[in-house]
């Protein structure tokens, strides 16, 4: 079990209603936990439609998640 | 030493001069205005100058006061003659010292423009026919280089851009100022985003402004796109944009566009120094992305959603990562968010804007800016910022580098011709394309291409997999006919990464 810090943008953010959250997860890797938090939340966006980061670099969905990690959710953003 | 004088003698320009020097100054600037012999198609033969005295010292004295406190440390005189003058004559006398020249230049620039324009002088003209006619000496502007015709948005009568506040910075200055002048700059999208890039770059003084927009302006625009009015609704986005310009600063040149056509998007880039993408369209975004990383043109894109926004900057001459570096292709329409939609606050796009509309003006400036390798995300709620790292490894570099995945999203468009056009071998390897010398063997000696892979044509059309697997490539004959024909089999073969150089190594400047 890990906690990490979690940002959500866009309509991440719409969704869960938060800009972020801390959680303790089993999740291993971003693809993990994010399936787990669609479930959560309802996320719409399939994986392959956001981009992932951890401590500010981005990142593959299967970089090993740490303990105290911030894992950044980030979708396109198209208005202007 | 600050004096205005109304006189109805000759000026004495020598000792006028003396009043004016200064151990403190370096630099001194005079106007001379001198009675003209034609006026309107008439030929005058004298003028006479009647002056209104007591309004005329008060007011001159009062535009002395204002270039004092416009300009800083000035000595300056002005002196206007009134009574009988012959042609030849000198009518004005303005002189200005200061501590460097351009404070001189500029001030006195501007004490004769206010003195034309606002002092109580007439004229009567004496013609040579032998009649008369008096002249009012104000000339509203007709002196300044307008190139807009926009009558209701002229500047006021007299009026000189002023760039002390900003050429005072450190990394800026005169030379600073110079580069904004020269500076060519397209802004494509002219609504949130657009609007404070645009006025910002006006009021900095960037030279050219091309602005593409083939939008109106709407009811539900105005919350968020500050350069329009209610008064503007129904009007093109683009054309009402370069009023605006015009009425902020008259000396900036502006350009208009409609939407971009993809097979002019590369050399219209290259036409522009800097390009600032303030769209609300992906596909406009993934198409700056692609023109700017052919085009070598340097490219600073923004987008917002409800209380958040992103900015990149793309760099392509560093070799820094585009946007398919983060997203490969271009996301599902319902992937991506829009105002329409989703809503969002006015301020949002206003601080994106004004964000890229600083960071166009330093990278113009040459002061450090945005990191090209990061994406910053701005969220606006609880004002936090995170600058992620684009990881280039896994982007385009791990797909054939970004200017190949540009060629084939290009090529894919449908608008892309098969042309490359470079006046030197090495500006086209600069632009990130492998040379392929198709010419025969006996050809090579004459003209040698060391630089290029040889594939003559007949093998090439042969077999396709003789060539070089990476691309981009360009082929290269003498003349430009065989290396067509080559880029046309390839692309007929599905290779959309294959290009050719009109015209050949007869056409380069080298």
């Amino acid at each position: 079990m890990i906690t990490v810090e979690l940002r959500y943008y866009a309509q991440l953010r719409e969704q869960a209603g938060t800009g972020g959250e801390r959680v303790s997860t089993d999740a291993e890797t971003p693809a993990a936990l994010y399936d787990t938090l669609r479930l959560r939340h309802g996320f719409s966006l399939p994986r392959d439609a956001l981009k992932i980061a951890v401590n500010t670099a981005f990142c593959s969905w299967e970089t090993r998640l740490r303990d105290g990690d911030v894992v950044v959710f980030v979708p396109p953003v198209n208005g202007g | 030493m600050m004096r205005f004088a109304v006189s109805d003698r000759d000026l004495d320009v020598a000792s006028l001069r003396r009043e004016l020097h200064n151990p403190d100054h370096g630099g001194f600037c005079a106007f001379e205005g001198w009675v003209r012999h034609t006026n309107e198609g008439r030929d005058v033969g004298g003028l006479e100058y009647e002056v209104y005295a007591e309004l005329a010292q008060v007011e001159g004295e009062r535009i002395m006061q204002e270039a004092r406190e416009r300009f800083g440390a000035i000595d300056a005189v002005g002196i206007h003659r009134s009574g009988m003058l012959r042609i030849g004559e000198m009518a004005v006398w303005v002189g200005v010292s200061s501590a460097h020249r351009d404070e001189a230049f500029r001030a006195c620039r501007f004490i004769i423009d206010q003195i034309k324009h606002r002092l109580p002088v007439w004229k009567k003209e004496h013609y040579l026919e032998g009649d008369t006619a008096w002249v009012a000496c104000a000339h509203h502007g007709e002196d300044h280089d307008h190139t807009h015709h926009h009558r209701h948005h002229r500047a006021p009568a007299g009026f000189v851009p002023d760039y002390s506040r900003q050429k005072r910075l450190p990394g800026v200055g005169e030379a600073g100022q110079e580069k904004l002048a020269r500076a060519r700059v397209l802004v494509i999208g002219a609504g949130g985003l657009g609007s404070p890039v645009l006025a910002y770059l006006a009021g900095a003084g960037v030279g050219l402004l091309g602005i593409s927009d083939d939008d109106r302006i709407d009811a539900s625009n105005l919350h968020r796109q500050t350069l329009f009015t209610a008064a503007d609704t129904g009007r093109l986005k683009a054309e009402v944009a370069a009023e605006r310009i015009a009425a902020v600063n008259p000396s900036v040149r502006t350009e208009l566009f409609g939407r971009i056509a993809p097979d002019e998007a590369v050399a219209l880039f290259r036409r522009f120094d800097l390009v600032v993408e303030c769209s609300d369209d992906m596909s406009s975004r993934f198409l700056c992305s692609d023109a700017a990383t052919m085009s070598g043109t340097a490219l600073i894109l923004a987008s917002v959603h409800q209380y958040e926004g992103q900015l990149q900057v793309i760099d392509p001459r560093a070799g820094g990562p585009c946007l398919r570096c983060l997203w490969p292709a271009e996301p599902a329409p319902d992937a991506a968010a829009s105002c329409a939609e989703s809503g969002v606050l006015g301020p949002v796009p206003g601080i994106l804007g004004t964000m890229q509309a600083n960071e166009a003006l330093k990278r113009l400036l040459g002061l450090p800016g945005q990191a090209p390798d990061r994406l910053l995300l701005v969220d606006l709620l609880d004002n936090r910022t995170d600058q992620l790292r684009i990881d280039a490894e896994n982007g385009c570099a791990s797909r054939g580098g970004c200017v190949a995945m540009a060629e084939r999203a290009m090529a894919a468009r449908g608008g892309d011709s098969l042309e490359r056009r470079f006046s030197t071998l090495g500006a086209a390897r600069a632009a990130g394309y492998r040379l392929v010398d198709v010419r025969q063997e006996d050809e090579r000696a004459a003209w040698p291409m060391p630089e290029a892979v040889h594939v003559p044509l007949p093998v090439l059309l042969e077999s396709g997999a003789a060539l070089p697997a990476e691309g981009p490539l360009l082929l290269v004959c003498a003349s430009g006919r065989r290396s067509a024909r080559g880029a046309q089999h390839m692309r007929d073969s599905g290779r959309a990464d294959v290009f050719t150089l009109p015209g050949g190594l007869q056409g380069l400047s080298e």
